[in-house]
């Protein structure tokens, strides 16, 4: 059941991502790139929970996937402070 | 440290919310309303796991509010690119 809500959540935050970045593409404005990246970081950070707990079980990879969601908020926390008005 | 970076990333959340409820207040975009309330529910996310151990059993059902809340996300990505709601 836990192996299937991580992956599910790594796959939404993955197809968000590509949407919003499909979305940049058609029609670019900042907001939309930072947040697809963002999407694209946390989907990652969804990815390395999977890995965590499922797959590698005997190394702790809690700094990598604390790191990737941090970068992931960093790019919006850029975009809604410096690129909006 | 990951607890630091953890605690980071949810007040992270948590101003990410702001904005997008601010958004919403000014725009009236519900895109903006559900992408507030979905960054809101990560916060909350982070904050209960904070508090519980990894290995409890409740923290399926905390995964499982973030799957919600990424569809709620979704849901709203969708709805804003279809073409009746451009209009």
């Amino acid at each position: 059941m836990a192996e299937v809500v991580y992956v599910l959540c790594a796959l939404t935050s993955l197809t968000c991502a590509i949407l919003l970045l499909r979305a940049h593409r058609r029609r670019p404005a900042s907001l939309l790139l930072w947040s697809g990246l963002c999407f694209a970081g946390l989907a990652a950070n969804n990815a390395l929970l999977f890995l965590d707990k499922v797959v590698i079980t005997e190394v702790d990879l809690g700094i990598l996937r604390a790191l990737s969601g941090l970068i992931a908020l960093l790019f919006l926390m850029y975009a809604l402070i410096w690129d909006t008005r | 440290m990951v607890d630091f970076i953890n605690g980071a990333t949810a007040m992270a959340c948590f101003v990410a919310a702001l904005f997008f409820l601010r958004f919403y207040r000014q725009s009236r975009d519900r895109l903006f309303l559900f992408f507030g309330l979905g960054f809101s529910v990560f916060c909350a996310n982070r904050l209960v796991l904070a508090l519980l151990e990894e290995s409890h059993e409740a923290t399926t059902y905390v995964y499982i509010s973030r799957l919600l809340a990424f569809l709620m996300i979704l849901y709203a990505i969708v709805d804003k690119n279809r073409p009746e709601s451009n209009q």
